[in-house]
């Protein structure tokens, strides 16, 4: 079995608050592996530890508990940070530096030979699009530029694994879509990415597997189509259901009438009970012109999580 | 370790009091140059002109004991002094103005957003601090052996009279710019705050004034004269080193007691070690 690029075991972080305030729990124990060359999206609400998590995976933060691995050495390691790059949020370079000053210094602290950085340095400005700007210093940069440079300064040095919080943060939605398509080149030559995003419908079109945290807790993990599918809706499109036959199960989709078809929302837990609903419905005679899954959005799912999480806690609280 | 140390020399030049410190210097030595004008006839000083004033020709110098400045001559004895003053002047307010300019260095790479960035790559904590501190080290150093060092040239070469112990200050007053630098690394580490690691510093620098008195140490009653003597004892002394050591080591005298030196440099050692201990543990 390959080495993964993540792996954590219980890992956790607690922060001891002052005057006999109870401690914050940052990160509850969490066990998460990331396979080599996927795009991980991590989402959770303010506060929910993914900061954390990203800041414990890269030495910024030690664990109260638990262990984890980049590429197999630990975190505690500063080795383990020999193949990574990575943007945290807000990040400030040294205003009086210029773009390339920054590559420059920043990759040479990551150990890169002199011929690389020259010609890494060139390249990465070029896919950014700061070619125009490399000799300007960075205190002129606007927020989408620094954001940029943030990323070119992640992927100097080469690495394997890449950690991207908000990479979008700050960039118009051209800028947005070329850090997109950056991301999805750099997966096809093999990088893991790492990435913290807000904006979930980015994760959705550039992740192939995502957890939610909240409140510490790891509350949902899988690729996408494996969350988004997995209220098992389907849309079913079909002549006219008999009204009796209607059920909270089987509804139409208002507006969806086309001729003698309509299309109408169908909930089965299983392949096995859809097929068994299908059945039923052909032998009331209706005739089924097709099925396909209907897939939440990511968001819509997001919400879901969260807000059950929440109820979950509320009943929690009157149970006890 | 190479760009941590680079970025702190650009950091330095960027702050254009270290390049003002620079300009300092050299303006220092160059009025030195053209303002000091000897006469000296067959290796004697026959006299000795500052900004065009005839200077006195008794050899009355002391240092800071009473002694007299050790000189084979009143021409050698005209340099020690001139050379005492020079150093006198690095150490006092040489030091002052370098812990001013250099003191924002570690808070500022400690800030959010900074400090992340640096603490990702493949470099030990330890190395990271001691990158820094490295290059404040190495420009404090270039701006002393170059203050010192061409003050010491400008002397040697318009007097004709070498005293290479004068260079030994530029060590002296690196280390105990390093011991009160220890001060601002250690609060910097523990509060990420410039302002109280300057305010610290000079507070400390002030205390040690005080503590120098010795009549004000023994009409101290008991038990506050113990916790005085033990402060004493225990912190940097800035002015046993700035008053004795380094007049002593300029003028070629036998250094009468190593003891506040190195009890300076213990303090720095210590407040050192807690800084890289508190960094190497610290979330950021």
């Amino acid at each position: 079995m390959p080495t993964p690029a993540i792996s954590t075991t219980g890992l956790s972080k607690t922060y001891s608050t002052a005057f006999g305030k109870s401690p914050v729990h940052a990160l509850r124990p969490l066990d998460l592996t990331v396979a080599e060359g996927e795009i991980f999206g991590l989402l959770g609400p303010n506060g929910a530890g993914k900061t954390t998590l990203v800041k414990l995976l890269l030495g910024i933060v030690h664990p109260t508990e638990g262990n984890a691995d980049l590429f197999g050495t630990s975190i505690r390691k500063s080795e383990a940070r020999a193949s990574v790059g990575f943007l945290p949020e807000n990040h400030r370079f040294p205003e009086f530096l210029t773009g390339r000053q920054t590559l420059d210094l920043y990759a040479r602290m990551s150990g890169t030979t002199d011929k690389e950085r020259a010609m890494r340095s060139d390249e990465l400005l070029e896919r950014v699009r700061l070619s125009g700007a490399t000799d300007r210093r960075v205190k002129t940069y606007s927020k989408g530029m620094m954001q940029r440079l943030g990323i070119a300064q992640a992927l100097m040095s080469n690495p394997r694994l890449v950690f991207l919080d908000e990479p979008t943060d700050g960039v118009d939605p051209v800028g947005r879509r070329e850090i997109r398509d950056l991301l999805l080149e750099l997966k096809g030559e093999g990088v893991t990415l790492f990435l913290n995003s807000h904006l979930l419908s980015e994760i959705e079109r550039v992740c192939t597997r995502v957890a939610i945290l909240k409140e510490g807790r790891m509350v949902r993990e899988g690729t996408v189509e494996e969350l988004t599918a997995e209220d098992r809706v389907w849309r079913l499109r079909c002549t006219a259901i008999p009204a009796n036959t209607l059920t909270e199960h089987v509804f139409p989709i208002e507006g969806s009438q086309n001729g003698a078809l309509a299309d109408y929302r169908m909930l089965a837990v299983d392949r096995t009970a859809l097929n068994a609903s299908l059945d039923h419905l052909r032998s009331m005679g209706v005739e089924i012109e097709a099925v396909e899954p209907l897939r939440q959005s990511l968001e819509d799912l997001f919400i879901d999580v969260v807000g059950e999480s929440e109820k979950e806690e509320v009943s929690d609280g009157k149970s006890n | 370790m190479t760009g941590l140390l680079l970025l702190t020399l650009r950091e330095l030049r960027a702050r254009k009091i270290i390049l003002g410190l620079f300009g300092v210097a050299t303006l220092v030595w160059i009025v030195l140059a053209l303002a000091l004008r000897l006469d000296v006839i067959e290796g004697s000083l026959a006299g000795a002109r500052l900004f065009g004033e005839e200077m006195s020709g008794d050899s009355d110098l002391t240092d800071a004991n009473g002694q007299p400045v050790l000189g084979n001559s009143l021409l050698e004895t005209f340099v020690f002094g001139a050379e005492m003053f020079a150093a006198g002047a690095a150490y006092w307010v040489g030091i002052l103005l370098a812990l001013f300019a250099t003191g924002g260095l570690i808070s500022s790479m400690l800030e959010s957003g900074q400090v992340d960035l640096l603490l990702a790559k493949p470099l030990s904590r330890a190395k990271i601090l001691a990158g820094r501190l490295l290059g404040v080290a190495a420009v404090m150093l270039s701006l002393l052996t170059y203050l010192l060092g061409m003050v010491w040239l400008v002397m040697s070469v318009k007097t004709g009279v070498w005293n290479p112990q004068f260079l030994l200050a530029i060590g002296a007053v690196f280390a105990m710019f390093m011991v009160l630098y220890s001060l601002i690394t250690l609060t910097s580490v523990l509060t990420g705050s410039t302002p109280l690691s300057l305010i610290l510093t000079f507070g400390l620098l002030f205390a040690t004034l005080i503590l120098a008195i010795g009549p004000l140490r023994e009409q101290i009653t008991q038990p506050g004269r113990s916790i005085v003597v033990a402060l004493y004892n225990v912190l940097p002394k800035f002015v046993d080193v700035g008053a004795y050591i380094v007049p002593q080591l300029v003028s070629g005298q036998a250094v009468a007691a190593w003891s506040p030196l190195v009890s300076s440099l213990a303090f720095g050692i210590l407040a050192y070690s807690g800084s890289f201990w508190l960094f190497n543990r610290k979330d950021f």
